[in-house]
């Protein structure tokens, strides 16, 4: 239950954005490959994290009249 | 040679091509397989019909118009044009010549064998049509002879009232002695048949004889090719005058008179002649049809390559009509942009067609500078394609701008999940794509429906937005409605209590929204919130980004100046107040606001609304009222960033268009004046009898300085980007209202539908469970996935066209159109 956590991953995908800027084959698609490949991580890392954040301290809980 | 990419447009050259006359056609043709180059006009002032190959043309239009004519003969005799003929290659002009004759000699058999056809089958349907007249009509002559008595008895009785009638009006003695009945034998169609006889009774006043029969087998008009159901008649009258009226009212209707004798014996004489000839006649017919079905399939075989020969061919001698030629040299000369990392394949290109042809005189390419804007060329494949597509639709880039086309790749497919997130959703339109992909070879082939073909141009594009809305969906812990526990709930529902219950928090779900959100009271309060802050983070997210896309473009132009005067002003205010509101959207999730001390005291106080706190930071700057602070120190960082923004807006404004000025009057008083615009560039010798100046380049018009158009263009654009980056920002609260709607309408359908049948039990249940599953996915097909993918997609694309391309892209480059045979057969 840390907001951290969100740090940590978001170093951890740093290091992916790093990797797969290196691991792309050289050739005519690279830099196609490369944006896409890097943009689809950020893309996906700012949605959870943003979810993520959103729950770490939730404002308002869930609440429910009838049995679960 | 560095590769190029979709980041910017292909770099191209204008290149000048020098093609030795004789072996002009067959080059053009290698460069049209090729398709690389681009060819410009060089004769603007000649009209079309004036240009030097118009008739070798109008001789290949003819040749189409006589393939075509083939085209239309194959469906009448029940011949599928098939084969192959992407290896159909322009041909020479000896074997062009060719080509021309046996088309015209095939043309001049098919039509010879049309009009005899026609010929024939005219008299096979005079001597069916006669054949029925005289069977149908032997009845009616033996009917006739013994009512030949009774009207000679009606006649006899002097009260027969319609006689006497006549009698009076007409007052001519009837000759009874010398009955002399004549008949009218013919055949109408059967539509006409009631209006036929009404005519007649009325024109003869009744004084006739009518009957009809109708022909069985169906008369198939030659000339029109129309089925017609036809009735032989006949038609007693007495007197010459009345049986001539008779024939011109029948012909007049389009009634065919015969002659049949009136002799019984002569009759079944004609008969028998009659069936022979048409005996005759059918062989004939049958021979005729089969020699023309044998031609016809000879010419089925190859009639797909003359297409592509006559298209190809046609093609070549448009473009040489681009070309000039030198009449000194004996070559043509012609001009045309390419992408440069190809020159050397045109090369190669232009090498071997001389090799080919054995010419001694080699086709020539130079390069020729210019300062001419080339056209954009984005080198895309199957699968950058349909992203490119989506750019160019709202306009196609300048030359070597900064191309959204790369970044759309992903960003659309994003965006677009964000309104579609479900993952069960995402698997059913990920499938699809995936279905459409593998099957990719075999459905790839003109022909197909308008909307399959526009599903099928997307087929990435969907895979995408199928893979991240799975994605999102996940997120979202959305699938068809229901929720997915894929991690330990962060909350824990308190045990044995009734009425309302409230979870307590233990932790955090690990990836998306806890599943103990899923049907509670306030769920929707809370995703109400999450999703609304999250579309402004990615809105102010991507439109940052956008406008650090402008650097690329400032530096790559050299426009260094724009850097200080437009991006920078720009970045600062986007980010004091637009980004500072994701700050404090992200702030406020990451406090604890119901924390307390160690005395049980609260920390902080009651959490602050964000929208008053963006409201009072104009209203009220600098100050905050104590209930609503989210720091300390707030107040004095909100007046500092609204100061900032406040200021960008007059550096946006007025330092660029003074900065151009005093660069302008700096060049004047140092006693630079506009280049001359008479350098012309000679390409060809001085001697040519075109004067020399044929390709001759206008040199690029400098613009006068107008500081009055410049400070107007810029109060324009800072006003356009001030007034935008708040209605662009709220422009992506439609994520939130969008994925909002989505969630909803499929909670909807699920209580709607199948909910209810899953607490039936027995054979009952069990049916309308059924019932009701297939009522849900079919409305899951219908309305969740096409009509509410079909406007997240439009929602998606106007976020692309609106909000991120503004910031950077101009869009008003043309598109780099090869001449290619490829292309040019597939628009067909």
């Amino acid at each position: 239950m840390s907001g951290f956590n969100i740090v940590w991953v978001g170093l951890s995908v740093g290091a992916l954005v790093f990797a797969s800027y290196f691991s792309v084959p050289k050739g005519p698609n690279q830099t196609t490959i490369r944006t896409s490949v890097i943009l689809a991580i950020i893309c996906c890392y700012l949605m959870w994290a943003i979810t993520y954040l959103a729950q770490l301290h939730p404002l308002i809980k869930p609440k429910r009249s009838h049995p679960v | 040679m560095a590769y190029s990419s979709l980041f910017r447009s292909e770099e191209m050259s204008l290149i000048q091509l020098y093609i030795p006359q004789e072996t002009a056609p067959y080059t053009v043709a290698e460069l049209g397989e090729l398709g690389l180059i681009q060819f410009r006009d060089l004769n603007p002032d000649v009209n079309a019909f004036q240009r030097a190959y118009v008739k070798e043309i109008r001789r290949l239009d003819e040749m189409e118009r006589r393939l075509r004519f083939f085209a239309a003969q194959m469906p009448k005799s029940d011949i599928e044009i098939v084969g192959d003929a992407t290896g159909a290659r322009a041909r020479s002009a000896t074997e062009i010549d060719e080509l021309e004759e046996k088309i015209k000699e095939h043309e001049r058999h098919i039509t010879q064998m049309n009009d005899s056809y026609e010929e024939l089958q005219k008299r096979y349907l005079e001597l069916t049509e006669a054949r029925h007249v005289l069977q149908e009509t032997a009845e009616f002559f033996e009917e006739a002879v013994s009512r030949q008595d009774n009207i000679r008895n009606s006649f006899d009785e002097p009260t027969a009232p319609l006689l006497e009638h006549q009698d009076l009006e007409q007052g001519e003695p009837i000759a009874f002695s010398n009955l002399n009945l004549g008949f009218v034998t013919g055949v109408i169609s059967r539509a006409k048949m009631q209006t036929f006889e009404r005519i007649l009774w009325r024109a003869l006043r009744g004084n006739l004889y009518l009957k009809y029969a109708e022909i069985d087998e169906p008369i198939t008009d030659p000339e029109t090719d129309e089925v017609l159901e036809k009735n032989v008649f006949i038609i007693f009258a007495h007197g010459r005058e009345l049986i001539n009226k008779i024939r011109k009212i029948s012909e007049s209707l389009g009634a065919t008179l015969y002659k049949v004798d009136d002799n019984p014996d002569q009759r079944k004489k004609s008969l028998k002649e009659i069936t022979d000839q048409i005996e005759d006649h059918n062989s004939v017919l049958t021979n005729t049809k089969n020699a023309r079905k044998s031609e016809l399939v000879n010419i089925a075989e190859d009639l797909l390559v003359w297409m592509t020969i006559v298209k190809k061919e046609k093609a070549i001698y448009h473009n040489m009509n681009l070309f000039i030629y030198d009449s000194n040299r004996k070559c043509l000369i012609a001009e045309g942009w390419c992408p440069t990392n190809d020159l050397d394949q045109i090369r190669q290109t232009l090498k071997a067609a001389t090799d080919m042809l054995g010419s001694t005189v080699p086709s020539i390419l130079n390069e020729l500078p210019t300062t001419k804007e080339p056209p954009t060329f984005q080198r895309t494949n199957k699968f950058t394609v349909g992203f490119q597509e989506i750019v160019d639709a709202y306009g196609v880039a300048r030359y070597r701008e900064v191309n959204p086309g790369l970044f759309t790749i992903i960003t659309f497919p994003f965006l677009f999940a964000v309104m579609f997130g479900d993952c069960g959703h995402g698997v059913l339109v990920f499938l699809a794509a995936l279905y459409f992909i593998i099957r990719e070879k075999s459905l790839d082939k003109p022909g197909k429906d308008e909307i399959l073909e526009m599903f099928f141009g997307g087929r990435y594009i969907i895979l995408l937005m199928g893979l991240f809305s799975i994605y999102t969906g996940l997120i979202y812990n959305d699938m068809f409605s229901r929720t997915l526990i894929l991690f330990p709930s962060g909350f824990v529902w308190p045990l044995n209590q009734t009425g309302q219950i409230e979870a307590r928090q233990v932790g955090v779900y690990h990836f998306g929204i806890d599943p103990a959100w899923h049907g509670t009271d306030n769920y929707l309060l809370f995703t109400n919130s999450y999703k609304m802050k999250m579309s402004i983070i990615l809105g102010v997210i991507q439109m940052s980004f956008g406008i650090i896309l402008t650097i690329y473009n400032y530096t790559y132009f050299k426009k260094r100046i724009s850097i200080y005067t437009e991006f920078i002003p720009q970045m600062l205010f986007m980010q004091c107040i637009f980004g500072y509101l994701v700050f404090t959207i992200i702030y406020k999730w990451s406090i604890d606001w119901y924390e307390k001390d160690s005395e049980g005291n609260a920390i902080h106080n009651s959490p602050p609304g964000l929208l008053n706190m963006l409201i009072y930071m104009f209203l009220q700057p600098g100050t905050v009222a104590e209930s609503d602070k989210l720091y300390s120190g707030q107040g004095i960082v909100q007046a500092t960033l609204l100061i900032i923004s406040l200021i960008c807006v007059p550096w946006m404004l007025f330092v660029k268009p003074f900065i151009l000025r005093r660069e302008y009057k700096k060049i004047r008083t140092q006693g630079y004046h506009n280049p001359q615009t008479d350098a012309t560039r000679i390409s060809t010798d001085e001697d040519n009898e075109y004067g020399g100046a044929v390709v001759a380049e206008e040199m690029l018009e400098i613009e006068e300085f107008d500081f009055g158009e410049i400070m107007v263009h810029q109060v324009i654009h800072t006003i356009e980007f001030c007034l935008g980056c708040i209605s662009n920002t709220a422009s992506y609260l439609r994520l939130w209202a969008l994925s909002l709607a989505h969630a909803q309408l499929s909670v909807v359908l699920w209580d709607m539908t199948l909910k209810p049948t899953l607490d039936m039990k027995g054979i009952f249940g069990i049916i309308a469970f059924i019932i009701a599953l297939t009522l849900w996915f079919c409305l899951t097909i219908g309305i969740l996935l096409l009509m509410e993918g079909l406007s997240a997609f439009l929602h998606a694309l106007r976020l692309h066209w609106v909000e991120f391309n503004n910031k950077f892209y101009e869009g008003t480059g043309r598109k780099f159109e090869p001449f290619s045979f490829e292309k040019l057969l597939k628009e067909e």
